[in-house]
């Protein structure tokens, strides 16, 4: 059966992809973050995933408010990295584990989970700046991809409970997924921004550290909150961060923490990432 | 969830999702590069194109990041609208917050030198 071999969470700041494109990354503004991944990077070269499911959300780029999906699944062959307004990126297109994607949706509806299925469509940052981040930018992506999008930008978005329950669904398709690739998880977002309202700029690095090692250790406490408890503690946009349970669910109960990094602000944004494995 | 129960903080619901609706799929639609060159040219025709009423189409022509948020813009979709003529996303913060641009980033972001 296929392997889950880690889990990710990163924040997917566009600011990131923004750095990277126009060679940034070395700018006192910059380098302290990205040098953080490094181990990130290091373990992905060493762990040689097959397949990335990468759970996000989209920014207003690919869903319009005409339809708002709560939860989505790509079932495409390949995506192309979405127009923001800046132009198109130069970034390789993704190339879908479709075969696999297809028995995350059979599994999701088994477990009365009513995702809406994509067979043509495109990705945004929240998809392309955690694989830039985890995988460089190489001339083709090293894995195929099974993108996830959550609403987190027009209320009601799902509870954290419900990113935790899909998350056990898919452990349930990985490991039921009859081949012997290698899968890893990467779950999306903040940590704590806020970019509307008189609180914008609202950044919580108290909150964003314990997060780090809670969402290893403890999360019951993060799937235990509530939707407004992350709205205050991580600010309206750091709510993103009930993706991050999604990868978390799938884990199990015990994980080892291998790497963390944390740097604040990246443009408006606490940013930081972990890399979990599940404990022996 | 409770409506306005963190101070200083809009979360896009339905009311928002309903006033904005004008302004955010004008916005959105400049994620296509052919109609980026049509707002270029002619702002306000663009503008009636979408039905946006005279206080959206002042909020979006004098870049006025605050109001076009009141009306029910979301900042992930007027965000395409600060592509046009290159505005960094913390000064449309700044301007949410009501504090210049270098107050915002040394108070709230807690850079170090604004200028650095």
């Amino acid at each position: 059966m296929a392997k889950i071999i880690g889990g990710l969470g990163t924040s997917h700041v566009p600011s990131i992809g923004v750095a990277l494109d126009k060679g940034l990354c070395d700018t006192p503004d910059w380098k302290p973050f990205f040098d953080g991944y490094e181990a990130g990077k290091e373990w992905v070269r060493e762990a040689k995933p097959d397949i990335a499911v990468v759970v996000f959300n989209d920014h207003g780029n690919t869903f319009f408010l005409d339809r708002v999906p709560t939860f989505a699944v790509g079932v495409a062959d390949s995506y192309n990295p979405a127009d923001e307004g800046w132009g198109p990126r130069a970034i390789p297109p993704f190339e879908g584990a479709t075969e696999f994607a297809w028995h995350f949706v059979d599994k999701l509806v088994e477990r009365h989970f009513d995702p809406l299925v994509c067979r043509e469509i495109e990705v945004d940052h929240g998809m392309q700046v955690p694989m830039e981040l985890f995988f460089g930018r190489p001339e083709k992506w090293p894995v195929k991809v099974v993108p996830i999008w959550v609403n987190t930008i027009q209320y009601p978005i799902p509870t954290p409970q419900r990113c935790w329950d899909m998350g056990k669904v898919l452990c349930e398709a990985i490991e039921s997924w009859p081949t012997d690739e290698r899968v890893v998880i990467l779950g999306t977002g903040g940590l704590s921004h806020q970019l509307q309202g008189a609180r914008a700029g609202f950044i919580n690095q108290d909150a964003d550290r314990a997060w780090l090692d809670g969402i290893a250790a403890n999360p019951e406490h993060y799937r235990n909150m509530t939707r407004e408890d992350y709205v205050e503690q991580f600010g309206s946009e750091g709510a993103e961060l009930i993706m991050w349970l999604v990868m978390r669910a799938a884990m199990n109960e015990k994980v080892d923490l291998v790497h963390k990094h944390y740097y604040a602000p990246a443009s408006m944004t606490g940013a930081g990432m972990v890399v979990l494995e599940n404990a022996a | 969830m409770a409506n306005q129960s963190i101070p200083d903080t809009p979360l896009f619901d339905r009311n928002g999702s309903i006033r904005g609706y004008r302004i955010n799929k004008m916005a959105m639609s400049l994620g296509q590069a052919a109609n980026r060159e049509a707002f270029k040219a002619d702002e306000e025709a663009y503008l009636d194109r979408f039905g946006l009423t005279e206080e959206e189409k002042k909020a979006v022509m004098s870049r006025d990041w605050h109001e076009m948020v009141r009306l029910g813009g979301n900042l992930f979709f007027i965000l395409k609208i600060s592509a046009i003529d290159p505005t960094p996303i913390t000064r449309i913060g700044a301007a949410q917050a009501g504090m210049s641009h270098e107050d915002f980033l040394y108070h709230r972001l807690g850079k170090r030198a604004a200028h650095g």
